[in-house]
């Protein structure tokens, strides 16, 4: 990458994937994010949590490129690229140096079969272009090869096998949600950001859930950064947990000191108070 | 389902089977009416009742019956109202022809040559140079003096005999290999069969054989030996020898390699390839026993049509963006052609050998197309639409009023005309014979033929996967690593050359190319074709293509009313918005598409061409 910027390099003695540092984003007059910083290990499982309307996808949009915050610096520390502010990027660009995310609302492909839809994450990286798959070059057989064994292995990751030919939109909905983790994992990302992954399912499904979460994160080593309302399931993923309140970050910390943090627990029934929120 | 087959007894019909059977009836009479012996312009139309009762209006008519019976069967079988006895029946007669084959005794033998003489007869009546229009004995027994029902008696015998060697390797896996069984012989028996299949296929074929016909030394069209299908049928009968010797490594390899992919694909590949073989039969055998009239209109209209319905099919079909200007980029094409065979009024430093002006015009109408779309397709929808439009109206306006580049209205000088000239190929392409019309056909041929099957490889590519991606929802496409817009403008710049390519060829034809060629309306029909045919799937345009080019030219001799070239954009639009009204997605979408379009009826997502910031908007 010819655009590595090293901005003054943060004096961390852990070592952090992604150093956001007082972000602001603002929609006209409406304050959006208000200078908010956060920090995240690598290969951590950490959690942002937060009301209705805190900012939470927000974030998440300013960290892939599709939102361009006003003010703030989001240092992605990669592996393969080194440092990179990731403020102004194209999303398809942050995507390469290793951001993956899935959505709020699934946003499948739904022409498209299971086994395409992971495929499409598959081989955006590689090189092959047009002329190629024209002409059936070696490359592009090859590289149409590798991406088909590496689908069927995530395939298998996410427990999808037996939908391999099925439309995505004629699958259950706990199934939509695994092959969109499934699909943004197949672009081989360092840190993997999820917008509400339980939404919408069963208690079973999320205890399924749960657990793919965590054996991606073992055994890939992948950082996830996750946005989740079920308060029992980020309790027992999260290692640690930031708390957005107004686009404000207004706590951050371990599972068991958040739950006691009185600011949170009335941001929290403050919400479910006057909004009826459950 | 339970209440109307407890009301009904089994076999009762309801409105939709009779409205299936009546379509398929009806494309029947489409199709003998479409090849039918047509009025011509010095020839007044047949009578209803004369036309009728012509062999080949006979049947299609009969192949329209059995179509709607066995689509009518079928769809009562689908839905469990018949039990599917008899279609197990028939899908099971390949099995048991070869096994009746592998145990046939003496009687079964002369009973299976018999039918197999039976049917090589038939194929040579209907395929002869002078089937006449009424079914007659004389003709029947007359064609059995013809030299083509010995080819055909050849080549069904020599397929009998694959079946029977491919039946006992089969099943006979222990059994010592055969003769047969051998590669070379494989190969061989392939080539011999490609010559004799050549020699049926050659309208000029002697009626009486004899030797003096397959010499080497003649020197016209008509000699076997110097005729370009004879080398074409051999050589594909070649790939398919080649094809028998490796079948059994490549099934391995296939099962290997792509086991899970083998439940997208409908057919076998087997099937694929004998379909692929007849199109490219029917393609090439065909039209040299049209009418005159309708050579010219089939190598001149249906022809380009088909190029450029095929290239902006990948704008419009693939990669979802509409383009209203497409023909900007058939007019470069034509002009660059006319500019290098030094029409204009500018000289080129060189003048070029029009086959060469190909890649040329390629490389003009890419960079053009890549010029346009980087500013505009970060827009999307309407204003893509709209901004296409101003360019196709730009070069329409510079062709017209810059004089001396152009001509304008005027019209350039003749622009250059296809010709080779090297040892064993001769190939030109100059005056207005009719024997030109076929040659150009052959041309035009060998550039789409290729353009397909790139096309079809790069829409089952994972550029055609990103297109579908960006199509449905660009966001999450962006967000797995997909740069909408390189991909955006590669579909813009792969659609402008292909009509580069169009311009060339038809400019080679036309001579001299007048502005008006390039009108805003040709771009309209190209769009009225692609979305009439099915958005996104080759066949469909193609078809659409076809269609839309005859009845164009039909109507000119079997309109009801007086017919006026003028009035062809009424008809037009009639059918498209005919098209809009029954059948949105175009006679043969693809399964994608097809699959969008539902999606859109449920709200789940948009199936517009043109994305989704457009609700209903031409689509």
């Amino acid at each position: 990458m010819s655009d590595v910027t090293n901005t003054t390099t943060p004096v961390m003695t852990t070592d952090n994937i992604f150093e956001v540092q007082n972000v602001t984003l603002r929609f006209g007059g409406v304050t959006s994010l208000n200078n908010v910083s956060l920090e995240q290990h690598r290969g951590e499982i950490l959690a942002v949590i937060g009301p209705n309307g805190a900012g939470k996808t927000s974030l998440f949009n300013c960290l892939t490129g599709v939102y361009r915050p006003q003010e703030g610096i989001i240092n992605f520390h990669a592996a393969k690229h080194g440092t990179v502010d990731l403020v102004g990027k194209q999303p398809h660009r942050i995507c390469h140096m290793g951001v993956a995310r899935t959505f709020q609302t699934s946003r499948m492909f739904n022409a498209l079969t299971t086994f395409e839809n992971i495929k499409i994450g598959v081989e955006a990286s590689q090189k092959s272009g047009p002329i190629g798959a024209m002409l059936h070059l070696p490359r592009t057989r090859r590289e149409e090869r590798e991406s088909d064994h590496r689908t069927l292995d995530l395939l298998e990751l996410v427990g999808l096998t037996h939908r391999l030919n099925t439309m995505a939109d004629s699958l259950p909905y706990g199934d939509r949600r695994r092959l969109e983790i499934a699909r943004a994992l197949g672009t081989n990302p360092e840190v993997l950001l999820l917008d509400e992954p339980a939404a919408g399912t069963n208690p079973s499904e999320k205890l399924a859930l749960a657990e793919l979460i965590r054996t991606i994160n073992k055994e890939t080593g992948t950082s996830i950064l996750l946005i989740e309302h079920d308060m029992r399931l980020v309790m027992s993923l999260a290692e640690r947990i930031y708390v957005l309140n107004f686009g404000e970050v207004i706590a951050s910390g371990q599972p068991a000191q958040i739950q006691q943090n009185p600011e949170v627990v009335a941001a929290y029934l403050g919400a479910t108070a006057d909004e009826g929120d459950a | 389902m339970i209440g109307p087959s407890r009301i009904l007894p089994k076999w009762r019909l309801d409105l939709e089977d009779l409205r299936l059977f009546s379509t398929c009836l009806a494309g029947g009479l489409l199709l003998a009416v479409m090849t039918g012996p047509e009025g011509d312009l010095s020839t007044p139309l047949y009578t209803v009742g004369h036309a009728l009762f012509t062999t080949h209006v006979i049947g299609f008519i009969i192949f329209g019956v059995v179509l709607g019976a066995f689509m009518v069967y079928n769809k009562k079988v689908r839905s469990g109202i018949l039990n599917a006895t008899g279609r197990n029946w028939i899908k099971a007669i390949p099995t048991n022809v070869k096994s009746f084959i592998l145990s046939s005794g003496l009687i079964e033998k002369i009973i299976i040559g018999v039918v197999a003489l039976v049917a090589a007869l038939l194929i040579a009546d209907f395929t002869g140079p002078n089937v006449s229009n009424k079914m007659s004995w004389n003709q029947l027994v007359g064609q059995l003096l013809h030299t083509r029902t010995y080819g055909y008696i050849a080549i069904v015998f020599w397929l009998l005999n694959t079946m029977r060697v491919r039946a006992r390797s089969k099943d006979e896996v222990s059994k010592a290999p055969s003769f047969f069984d051998a590669k070379w012989v494989k190969v061989l028996g392939g080539v011999l069969a490609g010559l004799v299949f050549a020699a049926c296929a050659d309208p000029w074929l002697p009626v009486r054989f004899s030797l003096s016909y397959f010499k080497w030394s003649g020197s016209s069209d008509r000699d076997f030996f110097h005729h370009w299908t004879t080398y074409l049928w051999t050589f594909c009968g070649l790939l398919i020898g080649i094809r028998a010797a490796l079948q059994d490594q490549m099934q391995r390899r296939a099962v290997v390699v792509s086991r899970w992919k083998a439940r997208h694909i409908k057919v076998s590949a087997n099937t694929r390839f004998a379909l692929y073989a007849g199109a490219l039969f029917i393609a090439v055998e065909a039209p040299k026993f049209i009418s005159p009239f309708w050579q010219e209109t089939i190598f001149q209209q249906i022809g380009i049509f088909c190029l450029l319905a095929v290239g902006l099919n990948v704008v419009i079909g693939f990669a979802g963006l509409l383009d209203l200007g497409y023909v900007a980029f058939y007019a470069l094409g034509a002009y660059t052609n006319a500019y290098f065979s030094g029409a204009l009024p500018i000289h080129p430093p060189f003048t070029i050998n029009t086959f060469f002006v190909v890649p040329l015009a390629i490389l003009v109408a890419m960079l053009a197309g890549v010029i346009l779309g980087l500013p505009t397709l970060r827009l999307s929808g309407d204003y893509l639409a709209i901004v296409t439009l101003g360019f196709g109206e730009i070069i329409y306006v510079l062709a017209s009023n810059l004089t001396n580049i152009t001509d304008g209205a005027a019209g350039t000088g003749p622009a250059g005309s296809f010709s080779m000239n090297l040892p064993g190929v001769h190939f030109a392409l100059s005056g207005f014979a009719i024997q030109d019309d076929l040659n150009f056909y052959y041309l035009l041929l060998a550039f789409i033929i290729p353009i397909l099957f790139f096309f079809n490889s790069l829409n089952h590519s994972k550029v055609g996967r990103s297109w579908a991606a960006i199509r449905e929802d660009e966001t999450a496409a962006r967000s797995l690593g997909i740069n909408g817009l390189k991909y955006k403008v590669m579909a813009f710049a792969i659609g402008a050359s292909t009509s580069g390519v169009a311009g060339v060829l038809s400019s080679a034809k036309l001579g001299p190319i007048f502005p008006s060629d390039f009108a805003l309306q040709v771009s309209i029909t190209v769009v009225v074709l692609v979305i009439f045919g099915g958005m996104g799937s080759i066949t469909g345009v193609l078809l659409g293509a076809a269609f839309i080019g005859w009845i164009l030219q039909f109507l000119i001799f079997h309109s009801f009313i007086d017919y006026n070239q003028a009035d062809k954009y009424m008809y037009l639009g009639a059918i498209l918005i005919l098209t809009m009204i029954f059948r949105p997605q175009g006679m043969i979408p693809s399964k994608r598409r097809m699959r969008e379009f539902k999606n859109a009826e449920a709200d789940l997502g948009s199936a517009d061409a043109v994305g989704p910031a457009v609700g209903g908007g031409l689509t």
